[in-house]
């Protein structure tokens, strides 16, 4: 290739020097012949995959970008400083170019790179050229320390899930005076609002009290503009705050953080106003893809200037989330950030683990889950500021003796400490991943319970030097077991119940699932129960009893926890029990599967839970043996959907302050009611079932218990 | 990787199952109906290096289905050692559209199992995207589970199922499973994803 032609290239690279190959090229191609293959040893499926055809769209981002680089773009024209000289496009542009890079931040949220996102703006791959722009250059130095601070929450997270891809900058500079960029804004707020009160007091005929230069050219226009640009540098600005406020150790700013959540979420709605979106009338608007409010295409965006630096492989092309996609997005990222900012730093560890359980229910996102993260586990502490020991302590409700214990530098204690804050992080990660996670824990948590039981053996057979010390020692390793086989159990049951928010069940497996879920439930209760009792009778030895006669026994029978959990218990045996009986009767066929059967998917579904003991028999054969006699009329005369609806109804009123648990007993009330009546129905019809009635399990009613549903074919 | 097994459309073919011929991939010849029909149908694109990689190592666990000299289907698979167990792969399903729903796939994809089974597999795996319920429910029929669920594991932000069927095993007591994975307990925990995009 000519000196001149590889002088164009050599923007590209550093020390590049570029050389024809065609020839060689050539050469190879007539030293094959036609299905002739070189294999090298380390040419693997990753490296096939990797490969991309030359010239081929669909794997060459080469192939669709105009300029070569980031420079060559500029000098194309492609970012102009100003984007037009006229003061009103100028500033319909600006907006465009806020609101595109709204829609590149949250498509970066979701999970694409950010240079092929945010950085897409060639404004902000070179900040020092926006400095004469004042509207330009404050809102790219603020987008870049708010990407720096998204950044950093959800490296300090370290899931290590896929979205690792979040993380990845890619030698992208998002260095900058961070402290700075608040300043910056504030002073561009307040010159707009200056603008906006001056023009304002125009249109009301009212003298204009200070000389200003208005935002733009036409006067018709300058209050829209005013307005519009002002919630977008507002919201920008609340949600650095929030940022900021969250980003405070040990929960401190969760207050103020809540403040301008709410700023933000009324900037984020005036912006969808201002912009004349009416979404409840259904009218016709411009295309649903756009990415701004004007439906026009923003100056300055190039996706493919970064393909050298976005990925190990040339990146295949992305679609960025339309504008009302992300106004949609950062709606949910706040609600989501205000619930975790409402969480109470007070929180037990049993109310922590249900906190988190429920955030994940709405199904939040990465940079949410990441604060939630943060914000429970700093620098090893619960919300920084309390040690994982006492966290377990009072979990496990030790005696307050253990706080001048040696206990808490045994080897498995201190790896159970370990073990709870892992936990934590893993609940806090995306569902599937989660799920994965607390089935291969199950392992961890079983050695080191076993660990802890041979510290208690090993403490019975030491020499009695302080007989009550070591008697204390011997209870509180006791207690601790008992605890730990309860979270054991208790994680067991989460991993079932995420397969079916998972849709990892198929309808034929459903027995068996239930089978577990009820197998796992009633030791999970047998613990719960244990431990309450042990508490109780702890509590009592140093309190007068203020009802004589009153049995701490029965206190305990009644807890509202255990009997919460019994109707589900009751549910969970309902359905294993219809759905077998259904089976036996022939009500449900199911065609045997040609290379295995039900044993081995049993067995892949619970392998997990089998290799760490729970529970402790060999379970297939428990299954089927449970379950091979059920039949319909013996359900008919002990129904266990009647049993789960009258506990539910019994506990209610237990939880009366509580809505979470109301609403769910009510849900354990309706799938009660429904598979009852279902079930008599399904007892009368007997054999008609297979002509005129069709039977299927719907989750209308609960996200993890089933339906049986009869239609009429 | 990809299957492309539903829907079909309005234009269905017609014909009798007993006219649909299934071929083990013979040799180069090959190679160009299948990655004519692959590109057709599926929306990844494969260099020329993937196809190869298959059909070369592993040429007795790829089949085609002819209809009277026309290439209407094939399947694109792998085997191998993957953490101390011998499992096939499932890499590409493709059936073309007018020939769908009439059981083409599930006959190609079953003789690839059975190679497979032959072969000393103890299971076979791949993935599919969740919303393609016909791959779903034909996997659902031959037996599979849904393992996993891999989360935005499409570069269109689609999650994906790991699919897996488990031939029968000699019976081994759980606890002596436990003993043979208390290594991988201790390794790294991290799950490699068998094929990126």
């Amino acid at each position: 290739m000519a000196a001149a032609e590889a002088s164009i290239f050599s923007g590209s690279g550093d020390n590049s020097v570029w050389t024809d190959v065609s020839p060689l090229l050539q050469a190879a191609c007539n030293g094959l012949q036609d299905g002739e293959l070189i294999h090298g040893d380390n040419f693997n499926l990753y490296a096939a995959m990797s490969a991309l055809e030359i010239m081929d769209p669909k794997m060459d981002s080469g192939m669709i970008g105009r300029y070569y680089s980031v420079d060559e773009a500029i000098d194309g024209g492609a970012a102009p400083i100003p984007i037009s000289f006229d003061r009103t496009v100028d500033v319909q542009c600006t907006i465009d170019i806020m609101d595109h890079l709204l829609a590149c931040e949250a498509t970066w949220h979701k999970g694409h790179s950010l240079a092929q996102t945010v950085f897409s703006c060639i404004y902000l791959l070179r900040p020092e050229r926006t400095t004469s722009h004042a509207l330009l250059h404050s809102y790219s130095s603020v987008i870049r320390a708010t990407c720096k601070a998204v950044i950093s929450v959800v490296s300090d997270a370290r899931t290590h899930e896929e979205e690792d891809l979040f993380t990845m900058m890619y030698g992208l500079n998002l260095n900058g005076e961070d402290e700075k960029c608040l300043s910056i804004l504030n002073a561009v707020e307040e010159t707009i609002s200056r603008q906006l009160r001056a023009c304002r007091a125009l249109s009301a005929r009212r003298k204009v009290l200070e000389d200003i230069e208005p935002l733009q050219n036409n006067p018709m226009l300058e209050e829209g503009y005013c307005r519009a640009i002002l919630a977008r540098l507002r919201f920008r600005k609340h949600f650095y705050h929030v940022l900021m406020c969250l980003k405070r150790p040990q929960g401190r700013g969760l207050q103020l953080a809540r403040k301008h959540v709410a700023s933000c979420i009324s900037e984020l709605k005036a912006i969808r106003e201002l912009s004349g979106q009416h979404t409840a009338c259904g009218g016709q608007t411009i295309s649903e893809d756009r990415t701004t409010a004007s439906g026009r295409q923003p100056v300055g965006f190039d996706a493919s200037l970064n393909a050298r630096l976005s990925a190990p492989t040339p990146p295949r092309s992305i679609k960025i989330l339309s504008w009302s996609e992300a106004i949609e997005y950062f709606l949910k990222l706040l609600q989501d950030l205000d619930i975790i900012s409402s969480c109470s730093l007070e929180n037990s560890l049993d109310c922590v683990l249900h906190f988190v359980v429920q955030f994940q229910k709405s199904q939040p996102d990465l940079v949410a889950r990441a604060h939630l993260q943060r914000l429970l586990l700093q620098d090893g502490k619960l919300f920084g500021r309390e040690a994982i020991f006492s966290v377990i302590s009072k979990a496990a409700t030790l005696p307050e003796v253990v706080k001048n214990h040696d206990i808490e530098k045994m080897e498995c204690v201190i790896q159970l400490g370990q073990l709870v804050i892992n936990l934590l992080r893993i609940l806090c990660a995306n569902s599937a991943w989660q799920r994965r996670k607390l089935g291969k824990i199950l392992q961890d948590w079983r050695v080191t319970y076993i660990q802890l039981e041979l510290a208690l053996r090993s403490k019975f057979g030491e020499p009695s030097g302080t007989p009550s010390g070591e008697n204390i020692c011997m209870n509180i390793l006791k207690q601790l077991l008992v605890w730990v086989e309860e979270k054991v159990y208790w994680i067991a049951s989460r991993f079932l119940m995420l397969g079916f928010e998972l849709e990892l069940y198929s309808t034929s497996e459903y027995g068996m699932v239930y089978w577990y879920i009820y197998v796992v439930s009633v030791k999970l209760v047998e613990k719960l129960h244990h431990r309450i009792s042990i508490s109780n009778r702890v509590k009592c030895r140093g309190k007068k009893k203020r009802v004589p006669g009153k049995d701490a026994t029965r206190d305990i029978q009644f807890s509202p926890t255990v009997l919460f959990l019994q109707s589900h218990i009751c549910l969970a045996e309902g359905l294993t029990m219809m759905l077998a009986a259904l089976r036996n009767e022939k009500m449900i066929l199911e065609s045997p599967t040609p290379f295995n059967s039900d044993q081995e998917r049993f067995f892949q579904h619970f392998e997990l839970l089998q290799k760490a003991g729970i529970p402790d028999h060999n379970s297939y054969q428990s299954f089927e043996g449970s379950t091979k006699n059920a039949s319909l009329s013996m359900l008919a005369m002990y129904n266990h959907f009647k049993d789960a609806q009258r506990i539910a109804k019994e506990v209610k009123s237990s939880f009366s302050d509580d809505p979470e648990r109301l609403s769910e007993l009510r849900r354990i009330e309706q799938v009660a009611e429904h598979n009852s009546v279902a079930l008599s129905l399904l007892c009368r019809v007997g054999d008609a079932l297979d002509s005129s009635l069709k039977l299927s399990f719907e989750f209308s009613h609960h996200p993890h218990f089933a339906t049986a549903v009869v239609r009429r074919s | 990787m990809d299957t492309g097994v539903s829907g079909g459309g309005d234009e269905k073919a017609e014909f009798d199952p007993s006219e649909i011929t299934y071929v083990s991939y013979g040799g180069e010849h090959h190679l160009p109906l299948i990655m004519n029909l692959v590109d057709q149908e599926l929306s990844e694109p494969y260099s020329i290096f993937t196809y190869r990689y298959f059909v070369y190592l592993w040429p007795q666990l790829s089949f085609l289905a002819f209809h009277k000299e026309k290439c209407v289907g094939t399947v694109v698979c792998k085997m191998g050692e993957h953490r101390s167990t011998y499992r096939g792969y499932i890499a590409m399903l493709v059936v073309v559209k007018p020939y769908r729903g009439k059981g083409i796939a599930t006959e190609l994809v079953s003789r690839s199992i059975r190679v497979m089974q032959e072969s000393g597999c103890e299971e076979v795996t791949l993935e599919a995207e969740v919303t393609n319920k016909g791959a779903l429910a034909l996997y659902g029929r031959l037996g599979f589970i849904r393992a996993k669920r891999l989360f935005r594991y499409y570069l269109n932000g689609v999650d994906a199922f790991r699919l897996k069927l488990l031939f029968p095993q000699p019976y081994i007591h759980p606890s002596l499973l436990m003993e043979a994975h208390e290594d991988s307990i201790r390794r790294s925990s991290s799950d490699t994803i068998e094929v990126s995009h």
